[in-house]
């Protein structure tokens, strides 16, 4: 395991593909306009930030004449919404839940606590900084965010999404290896996921030098055939787990 | 997972099977787990399995000062913050034998009971929702909103007010502010009936809720649940009369009970608790001008205050049941331990552990509901 600040970030500029199709523009934008106006939020109260969402999707400030909609499944949905402090638990459903939403996808981190730790900076048990573990988009400061605030977030992240700058999405494709690097720094080295993001990568035509690196070679190192589940509960009614640890 | 480290898991024949309900659900109450062990619809055993939302409160505390410590407490249960707030200045009171101004007393019983109308409200539109109306939800957090507005003219947050400190209250209400008081209570009780016809009446409700996660009283008691689902069950048990704070002492108010323990009491409970809390709500709005004088009492420099050493256990009524802190002071400027008897770690994992057995799948949400469990004061 290495210390998170010695490895270095490798960003590249983004590969702007050769089109050969000239109409090729037209339909991008097209797409992200359509993409900006429909938006699944996914439905996961990570925190208590969700108590101003309720608020914010019902009658009175009434997020859904945006578009927006919770979702139930994280396949349908395209934004997560952090919603507050992630603890170290909450944290792997979230990256879990993450990498199985579809393409492009957008990460929206409400309340101080995801940008830098907020009220619990001292706590054993969360995670301090969400950009760390998952990129990005957008960040709504403030303990909590009033429902104006929310809705004046989600515009922006059309906005973004309308001119093409919310590309955190690629960017999880592109620096896999760091963002894999900081969850086995946190997690532990036998950390893994379902979820294929390598050949992901490789579909989308993402994979650069930072997708695969000692990170991602230590996962195919640890990573071992799934085996049946032991049960959770043990026959005949007492209610004691066997097999891997609660957590 | 590379496709190529991919195996087909095989199981073996049963009828039971196991789900995880949560945390990532719309049914689960916040971020919460259960497992569920199924027959068909059916639980046939369930486990709670919280920690998503653990912070570490009761360590935090520890290494914050006394008046830092007012900033933390209320998000320990984000629906109904305000108890945490009193309670704690309670305790801290307590330990210095402070008195506390009249006055600063009667805004803390408004401002409880403004809290408790905005969670109970909170509460069945999301009981509602579980059972498929989501008009009441809808309405009941927009009839919420109308509380969270006083608060945010009264103290200048809409959740968290950081109100209450040790020795009184932060500063008096502003001009005009109990005209608007009544006049909310008024717009409240209105939409009672409404909520009556649309919900509690509600045929759909009433045949999910009836005989859903029953408890008797004596279950109840050793489960040590509190609140209203112990009101639920046919004792009438109130702290806020029981063992009166503030100046509960001088107020007139009925305790509401119902007999049969089941989901629909329970909710049936806090119906009536709200009714209840309207009452109070105006009388203190009659009360409140002819009580004069300061909101507080000296304290000395928070910043370098050092509390007598002593233990202290003080409990108030939350919305969700009986609050308490049990806070022990070594003579420093910090808490030497904090404990919080929080309800709902009582109602979220013992009692909805057996609760949930024998009971259809799409009922357990509505059983959280209807017990008011609080997910981040479960794991604080």
């Amino acid at each position: 395991m290495k210390n998170m600040k010695e490895i270095d970030i490798p960003i590249e500029a983004s590969v702007e593909q050769s089109r050969t199709n000239p109409l090729a523009r037209v339909f991008d934008e097209l797409v992200r306009f359509c993409r900006s106006r429909s938006m699944f939020m996914l439905h996961y109260c990570t925190g208590c930030g969700a108590i101003e969402l309720p608020p914010a999707m019902t009658s009175r400030f009434d997020m859904e004449r945006l578009g927006i909609q919770p979702m139930v499944t994280p396949r349908q949905a395209d934004i997560l919404l952090i919603t507050g402090y992630v603890s170290i638990k909450t944290l792997k459903r979230v990256i879990l839940t993450y990498e199985q939403m579809g393409s492009p996808k957008y990460v929206i981190g409400i309340c101080s606590c995801t940008v830098n730790g907020g009220m619990y900076w001292q706590s054993y048990a969360t995670a301090k900084q969400l950009d760390q573990y998952l990129p990005v988009d957008l960040y709504i400061a403030g303990c909590m965010p009033r429902p104006e605030a929310v809705l004046e977030g989600m515009r922006k992240l059309m906005d973004r999404i309308r001119s093409g700058e919310a590309d955190g999405w690629k960017d999880y494709y592109r620096r896999y290896d760091w963002y894999l690097g900081n969850q086995q720094h946190l997690f532990g080295d036998d950390w893994q996921t379902p979820a294929d993001v390598i050949g992901e990568a490789s579909h989308y035509d993402l994979a650069g030098s930072g997708t695969e690196g000692e990170h991602t070679h230590l996962l195919q190192q640890c990573q071992k055939p799934l085996e049946p589940q032991q049960t959770f509960f043990q026959i005949g009614g007492s209610l004691e787990v066997k097999g891997e640890s609660h957590e | 997972m590379r496709p190529e480290n991919y195996q087909a898991i095989s199981h073996p024949p049963s009828n039971e099977y196991e789900l995880n309900f949560g945390p990532n659900h719309p049914g689960i109450e916040g971020n919460y787990a259960l497992k569920v062990k199924l027959h068909g619809d059916v639980v046939v055993a369930a486990r709670a399995d919280g920690g998503y939302l653990h912070r570490g409160f009761e360590k935090l505390m520890e290494g914050r000062l006394w008046i830092q410590n007012i900033a933390l407490v209320p998000r320990i249960c984000v629906p109904d913050p305000v108890p945490m707030e009193v309670c704690y200045s309670m305790a801290v009171e307590a330990l210095n034998d402070m008195e506390v101004p009249e006055r600063a007393q009667w805004l803390r019983v408004l401002q409880l009971e403004l809290s408790r109308i905005a969670a109970h409200l909170f509460t069945f539109g999301g009981h509602a929702a579980t059972t498929g109306m989501y008009t009441t939800m809808y309405w009941g957090v927009a009839d919420r909103d109308q509380i969270l507005d006083l608060f945010e003219e009264w103290t200048g947050g809409r959740v968290y007010h950081i109100y209450n400190i040790p020795g009184g209250v932060r500063r008096d209400i502003p001009a005009g502010f109990l005209d608007r008081v009544s006049h909310t209570m008024d717009y409240i009780e209105s939409r009672l009936p409404d909520y009556d016809n649309l919900f509690f009446t509600n045929q759909v409700f009433v045949d999910r809720a009836r005989d859903t996660g029953p408890m008797n009283q004596q279950q109840a008691l050793e489960w040590g649940v509190t609140g209203p689902n112990l009101r639920a069950t046919g004792l009438a048990f109130d702290v806020r009369r029981d063992d009166p704070y503030l100046v509960y002492d001088q107020i007139d108010f009925d305790i509401p009970t119902e007999a049969p323990g089941d989901a629909w009491a329970r909710t049936l409970v806090r119906r009536q608790e709200l009714k209840q809390s309207i009452h109070i709500v105006r009388q203190v709005v009659e009360k409140l001008p002819s009580v004069s004088g300061p909101v507080r009492t000296q304290i000395p420099n928070p910043l370098a205050w050092n509390v007598p050493a002593g233990e202290t256990y003080t409990r108030v009524e939350s919305s969700k049941g009986e609050l308490g802190y049990y806070v022990v002071s070594d003579g420093g400027d910090k808490p030497y331990r904090v404990h919080i008897r929080g309800p709902s770690s009582m109602h979220a994992v013992q009692v909805l552990e057996q609760l949930a057995v024998g009971a259809r799948l799409e009922d357990v949400a509505q059983i959280m509901f209807s017990l008011d469990a609080c997910p981040p004061e479960v794991d604080r």
